[in-house]
């Protein structure tokens, strides 16, 4: 891998999560979910995606130590979230999120989401408790090509199956427009199990595609 | 407040942010058994229940409630404080 170095993620690392968690939701598009469902700017969203952050609970896609990253000569080069759902008794992933947006967004962040929540529900895929969850991945663009991505995911599995009991199926989310993730986690051994898609004719002001894909692996 | 005045409070934050106008809470339930409960519809579920209650949740708090229940019983203690 290069002189690559994988690691568990740390506080002083959040610059690179919030870009991390940022183009992961874009998912090779421009729209932001942050700003279109909350009325932010991508400033704020960044904002509020580090304070968030900083908040450290465990368990969900906000989670600092769901991230691993790999990093040469010191520069952060790529990161990977995962968790396994419901670990140790934790509240649903979905919800921890939740309490975290309440917390760290202002409220007049959710007057302005609650006009348009009840369109998303066709395109929310809830984790299954004891699974291992992938959250968000992003390789910086002077890193590419070096298979860093699949590194990652090996890594997260790997310290996953030293849990007891270890998880047995790993679960990615998405958006159909973003083919070369898909091919990505397909030669990953990933295979496309279902497909979500939404009614609502004006999703795609909201998020990068009117289609989730759901991907399996078996481990 | 009483109990069942909170639960009948809960009961329309509910079925307004879930968007279901026949569901019927009870203490046991969790996210798992109201369609539509994603992150999204918590975080205004939880907006909504500070906003109708005037009380203010800590994210401590919010991390412990595990179902319906554990709900009604943080709000009953909360008005209390």
């Amino acid at each position: 891998m290069d002189d690559y170095y994988v690691r568990p993620a740390k506080i002083k690392d959040i610059d690179f999560l919030v870009e991390t968690i940022i183009e992961a939701e874009k998912s090779g598009s421009e729209i932001l979910s942050y700003t279109s469902i909350f009325g932010l700017s991508e400033i704020e969203a960044r904002k509020y995606i580090n304070k968030m952050l900083n908040e450290e609970v465990d368990g969900c896609d906000l989670s600092v130590s769901s991230f691993l990253i790999a990093e040469k000569e010191g520069q952060l080069a790529a990161a990977l979230s995962m968790w396994v759902e419901g670990l140790d008794g934790e509240l649903p992933s979905s919800e921890l999120k939740g309490n975290l947006l309440i917390h760290c967004l202002p409220i007049e962040a959710f007057e302005y989401a609650k006009k348009v929540s009840h369109h998303f529900s066709d395109l929310h895929i809830e984790c299954e408790p004891g699974t291992l969850c992938i959250g968000g991945g992003y390789v910086a663009p002077a890193h590419r090509g070096k298979g860093l991505l699949k590194t990652l995911n090996e890594k997260h599995i790997i310290n996953a199956m030293k849990l007891n009991p270890p998880p047995h199926e790993v679960f990615a989310q998405i958006f159909s427009n973003n083919l070369p993730s898909i091919k990505t986690y397909e030669k990953l051994g990933f295979e496309q199990i279902a497909v979500y898609s939404s009614k609502y004719a004006n999703i795609k002001e909201f998020f990068p595609s009117d289609k989730k894909i759901l991907l399996r692996k078996q481990i | 407040m009483e109990k069942k005045e909170i639960k009948s409070k809960l009961t329309d934050i509910f079925r307004t942010e879930f968007n279901d106008e026949t569901l019927v809470i009870v203490e046991e339930m969790t996210a798992k058994d109201v369609s539509n409960w994603d992150s999204l519809s918590h975080a205004l579920m939880i907006a909504d229940v500070e906003s109708v209650f005037s009380i203010k949740f800590k994210l401590k708090e919010l991390n412990k409630i595990k179902n319906v229940g554990v709900l009604i019983d943080l709000i009953e203690s909360k008005l209390a404080e």
